[in-house]
């Protein structure tokens, strides 16, 4: 069966891609060009549970609206975006609420079908580029493979390579949840020994795969001569599509507050701005 | 099935599979985080883990361990039974954090504020449309 065999789908991007709306945006439009025609979900309605990890009833009950929820609306295929919703999905969600869907993971359904990207894909995109890829997940859907290969179809874009993969699944099993640490220095070391891959390979441009990594990753573009960007971003600029990176506009102004507007403020609501949003904006990166 | 009978299913028979050889930590690039995994004998590590999936509450280092874990995955590879060691270590990290209404074992990571952030920002990032229609 070929890869998402269905071509009605659901794009699943997870809860804290609530950050990216530009990257949620891009990435239902390149799934609209290669014929696939999905529903985008995703935020809190639409949980994988691990947010309540540490209470089985809390967690399953999550988990199973959810699947309930995919199963009711018929489609074959569900388009993850996030590695820690795909691996739940298949380890946890589908074996207590059986599923009538097939998982698969964007890379995967993009990458078999690139060459319907190739022709959209016509502005050069400038840029030195090294990837940031992690050791997990990769085992799972071989990433570190499939966005490269994705990225080449990008005219003008040189791709370096280079062996160091970061520990874990992606950016956020190292530092933890935004607001409750992680494991402590893990996520320093991974940045510094990915500058020091950059600096060896001469790479101007850091491609994140995923969002906590390019959450985490961003606000290195504050204390070092590099830009950080996504891997959708790149399609999506190569495409002629505007994709404004939002989250590192806000997360490296001198001050978030006066760079969103106080419309935005108020939209976000005053209290919520204040208590949840800004003390992530304004933390100072850890190299 | 409920999740607690999946994890309590899977660890018996993942931890019934385990020999204790100790390549899984042997492998691990976050044995540095852990503190006393250095220099513990990584069959003992490993053995403390199964432990864990067997409703004991494993050893100092077993537990330094599992809170490290960040499913990098290299230890599944490098399971010479051919069994799931990343797998093993997410249903510890289960049970280590009290998901079966056990007292937890290791440091609890959860954000209370975790809906109402991600709603924060979508409400930064998306239209009003969008938000009706993907939320």
């Amino acid at each position: 069966m070929a890869v998402g065999s269905g071509e009605r789908a659901i794009f699943w991007y997870g809860c804290n891609m609530t950050r990216h709306g530009e990257v949620i945006r891009a990435t239902t439009r390149l799934l609209e060009a290669v014929g696939i025609e999905a529903v985008t979900t995703g935020g809190p309605a639409s949980c994988c549970g691990s947010p309540k990890d540490a209470n089985a009833r809390i967690n399953e009950g999550m988990a199973r609206r959810t699947v309930q929820a995919f199963n009711a609306t018929g489609r074959e295929t569900v388009v993850t975006w996030c590695p820690s919703c795909h691996m739940n999905m298949q380890d946890s969600m589908a074996p207590v609420t059986p599923t009538n869907f097939e998982t698969v993971h964007v890379t995967e359904m993009l990458h078999a079908r690139r060459e319907a990207l190739r022709p959209l894909l016509t502005r050069p995109v400038p840029a030195r580029v090294l990837l940031h890829g992690h050791l997990g997940f990769h085992g799972r859907v071989p990433v570190n493979g499939l966005v490269p290969d994705l990225l080449r179809l990008i005219p003008g874009l040189d791709l370096v390579e280079h062996p160091y993969r970061a520990p874990g699944h992606m950016c956020s099993s190292l530092t933890g949840v935004p607001g409750v640490p992680g494991v402590p220095g893990a996520l320093a070391d991974a940045q510094r020994a990915t500058l020091a891959a950059m600096a060896e390979t001469g790479a101007d441009t850091l491609c994140t795969i995923f969002h906590s990594c390019h959450r985490e990753n961003v606000g290195l573009e504050q204390n070092h001569p590099v830009k950080v960007v996504n891997w959708v971003h790149l399609l999506a600029w190569s495409a002629g599509w505007e994709a404004e990176d939002g989250y590192k506009a806000m997360r490296n102004a001198a001050d978030p507050r006066a760079a969103l507007g106080e419309a935005l403020v108020e939209a976000a609501g005053e209290v919520p701005f204040a208590r949840l949003v800004e003390p992530e904006l304004r933390k100072p990166p850890p190299v | 099935m409920s999740l607690a009978d999946h994890i309590r299913h899977e660890s018996a028979r993942l931890a019934a599979l385990c020999t204790a050889c100790g390549d899984c930590v042997r492998a691990c690039p976050m044995t540095p985080y852990a503190p006393g995994v250095a220099d513990a004998e990584p069959g003992a590590v490993a053995a403390g883990m199964v432990e864990v999936l067997r409703d004991g509450s494993g050893t100092p280092e077993a537990r330094a361990w599992i809170a490290a874990c960040t499913r990098s995955g290299v230890c599944t590879p490098a399971c010479p039974e051919g069994i799931d060691p990343a797998f093993m270590l997410r249903l510890a990290t289960w049970r280590a954090k009290g998901a079966l209404g056990d007292a937890p074992l290791i440091a609890v990571k959860e954000d209370t504020q975790f809906s109402p952030k991600v709603k924060a920002f979508a409400r930064l990032t998306l239209t009003e449309e969008e938000q009706a229609q993907w939320l």
